[in-house]
């Protein structure tokens, strides 16, 4: 067997373990329940069948695809206002602190988040913010602030302080120079940073189970584990919702993906 | 490079002069720059020259208002600008990474400047003097590309069609060719040369290359160890150094420095070297240093006054030769015609030429005791070093 058929081999064995799953969910989730667990397994839908997707919207799961809709975007949001600002001062500004504030962003990223669960959930319940509409983009902004300060910083550090300051000289403030110059120079690292901050909220399912309970907040993967009862699974709605809920990062991805690789790269490697 | 014969696209100059006072940057002990004074009209150019390290970038960001003065003030166009920030000060500048934003085209990059909201340039404005700027900068292809995809020397351009887009009290230029290789520096210093007398603006210039400074200033502000040696027109810095240090720095290679005892009758001597020097000199009589530059020495007979030592090497350049004499320990560099006839391990004799070329410094000071009649000196330095006797 030459090199090249044995690479190419070993690609579509990768590329069927990554997209095998993705297909059979999608087959399944359009299969009428009957040919689901029939034997031998079909690989295709025969008639295909809306059913299932018909079942997740009178369950009510719209709202669940909402709720994890909105938690991740004000994620991002938040995480990249904050994390950015943060990252552009310890970036540009030296004081006393700065030094050992970013080894405490890199430090706190070596924590495991779950070994934060149970305090956090004592702590939240002390406060009062256990299971509100704010309980969960408040302790995802807190998870992936720390990845998003040194991203952005690294990105911040390459990028020529020459350019804001020739920006100032050419007429604008600093806050009219960061608009027009560093945030589009750090346009690679603020969407990667911005897709870490979107997968991690958008994929949770412990924190969302554990910090809230009220059907009104729950979120799409908590939501699914319903179809999953005691005595079977539901594979025909379960697979369906899998499906929705792969769209979102799937086009992200798509969309974005050459920033994607640059943006981690970029945060990676200096200069 | 493309000639625009109407001007009328830029309106009445606007260059204003600049007046620093007492100067002063410190970096926590270190000071940068130390009490500097000095005076720049409208419309001159003058050049900040000094090596690495001099203080002479940290003024200009100061002047821009890039950098935080410790201590003194800086006036533009008769302003108090010390609190100023950058962006009200009316002033242009050209990095020396000419800080392009990458994200910008070249049109955008020149009109940059002209649509900052303080400007509040019209578009047709924007339009008219983009396409003027770049049409004498040569520029007018190149106007969809990004800074990306051009060359050293186009960049270059871009960074001071950007810089002349509009009417600046003053133009600040922080060794904008020192990226570049030699043949395009040259050619973008005639250039630099041709936009000052075109625009008559007030431009600070930046940089180590002494050439540049000789070229293109009206006054050359000699700066070592954040302390002005000398500020004088080109010339004047060259012909009459006021210490050791500008009569070392000027010139390729520097003026030769000898340490000796300066006699009665003007007479210099030590070992190897017995050299008349010229006039007007204060009749002192005791340690001194001899200057004299290479190309003021020749090679001589034997028995002539002069410097005796041991050719170390010939370096020819083409047009003239370098002859490395070693005397007492010491090299001495003349220029000479390109056959000289004289090999390493040879002893010979250089003559001066002239001995009003000569010049004596202070042993201990490194000041200049040889006094030299007055050059004009337009904008001159308050605290100018020269020594009177």
């Amino acid at each position: 067997m030459t090199r090249r058929t044995l690479f190419t081999t070993l690609l579509g064995l990768v590329l069927a373990l990554v997209v095998g799953p993705l297909v059979w969910s999608l087959a399944t989730s359009l299969k009428p329940s009957g040919q689901i667990l029939s034997a031998p397994p079909a690989l295709l839908p025969d008639p295909a069948t809306l059913d299932h997707y018909a079942r997740l919207g009178r369950e009510g799961v719209g709202r669940n695809l909402l709720n994890s809709v909105v938690n991740s975007l004000a994620t991002v949001l938040l995480a990249l206002v904050g994390g950015a600002a943060a990252g552009y001062a310890m970036s540009r500004f030296r004081f006393r602190g700065s030094r050992f504030l970013l080894v405490f962003f890199i430090a706190a990223m070596t924590i495991p988040a779950y070994s934060l669960l149970l305090p956090t959930q004592l702590l939240f319940d002390r406060i009062g913010l256990l299971d509100s509409a704010v309980t969960l983009p408040l302790l995802y902004v807190a998870h992936v602030i720390p990845m998003v300060v040194w991203v952005t910083k690294t990105q911040f550090d390459a990028l020529p302080i020459e350019l804001e300051q020739a920006a100032t000289v050419d007429g604008y403030s600093r806050w009219e120079a960061a608009r027009k110059i560093v945030i589009p120079g750090a346009k690679p690292a603020l969407i990667a940073a911005g897709a870490y901050a979107f997968l991690v909220a958008w994929n949770d399912y412990i924190t969302a189970a554990t910090m809230t309970s009220s059907p009104a907040l729950r979120t799409m993967p908590v939501a699914l584990t319903f179809f999953q009862g005691f005595h079977g699974r539901e594979w025909g709605p379960l697979m369906a919702g899998v499906v929705i809920a792969t769209i979102p990062p799937v086009v992200l991805f798509i969309v974005f993906r050459r920033y994607l690789v640059g943006g981690f790269l970029s945060g990676a490697i200096k200069g | 490079m493309m000639t625009v014969t109407d001007r009328s696209a830029y309106p009445t100059n606007r260059a204003a002069g600049i007046k620093l006072s007492k100067l002063t940057k410190k970096f926590g002990d270190v000071v940068a720059v130390d009490a500097l004074d000095l005076r720049i009209e409208a419309g001159q150019f003058v050049t900040l020259l000094g090596p690495s390290g001099c203080g002479k970038s940290t003024s200009l960001h100061m002047i821009a208002g890039l950098e935080r003065a410790t201590s003194g003030t800086i006036e533009i166009g008769g302003r108090l600008v010390s609190e100023v920030p950058p962006q009200d000060r009316d002033i242009a500048m050209v990095f020396q990474s000419y800080a392009l934003y990458p994200h910008y085209t070249v049109w955008e990059n020149i009109a940059f400047p002209l649509r900052a909201k303080r400007r509040r340039t019209s578009k047709a404005e924007v339009e008219e003097r983009v396409r003027y700027a770049s049409s004498v900068l040569g520029l007018d292809g190149l106007l969809d590309r990004y800074p990306r995809e051009l060359s050293g020397g186009q960049r270059q351009r871009v960074a001071l069609g950007r810089a002349t887009v509009r009417q600046p009290a003053a133009f600040l230029l922080d060794e904008p060719l020192s990226n570049l290789d030699v043949q395009l520096r040259l050619e973008m210093r005639s250039e630099l040369k041709d936009l000052h007398e075109r625009l008559a603006a007030t431009m600070v210039y930046v940089t180590h290359d002494q050439a540049e400074a000789m070229v293109l200033s009206d006054l050359v502000v000699v700066m070592n160890g954040g302390v002005v040696q000398q500020a004088g027109t080109p010339l004047d810095c060259y012909n009459n150094p006021a210490n050791t240090f500008v009569a070392g720095f000027l010139g390729e290679p520097g003026m030769n420095l000898l340490p000796g005892r300066l006699e009665r009758e003007r007479l210099f001597v030590a070992d190897g070297v017995r050299v008349r020097v010229g006039e007007p000199l204060p009749s002192v009589v005791g340690r001194a240093v001899l200057g004299v530059r290479p190309e003021n020495l020749a090679l001589g007979a034997a028995g002539d006054d002069g410097i005796t030592g041991t050719v170390r090497s010939v370096e020819l350049l083409g047009s003239r030769s370098l002859l490395k004499v070693v005397v007492d320990g010491q090299t001495v560099t003349a220029s000479v015609p390109p056959v000289v006839g004289v090999g390493p391990g040879e002893e010979v004799t250089l003559r001066v030429t002239d001995s009003a070329h000569t010049r004596v410094f202070d042993a201990d000071t490194g000041s200049s005791l040889t006094v030299s009649p007055p050059a004009p000196l337009p904008g001159r330095h308050d605290t100018l070093h020269r020594v009177t006797p």
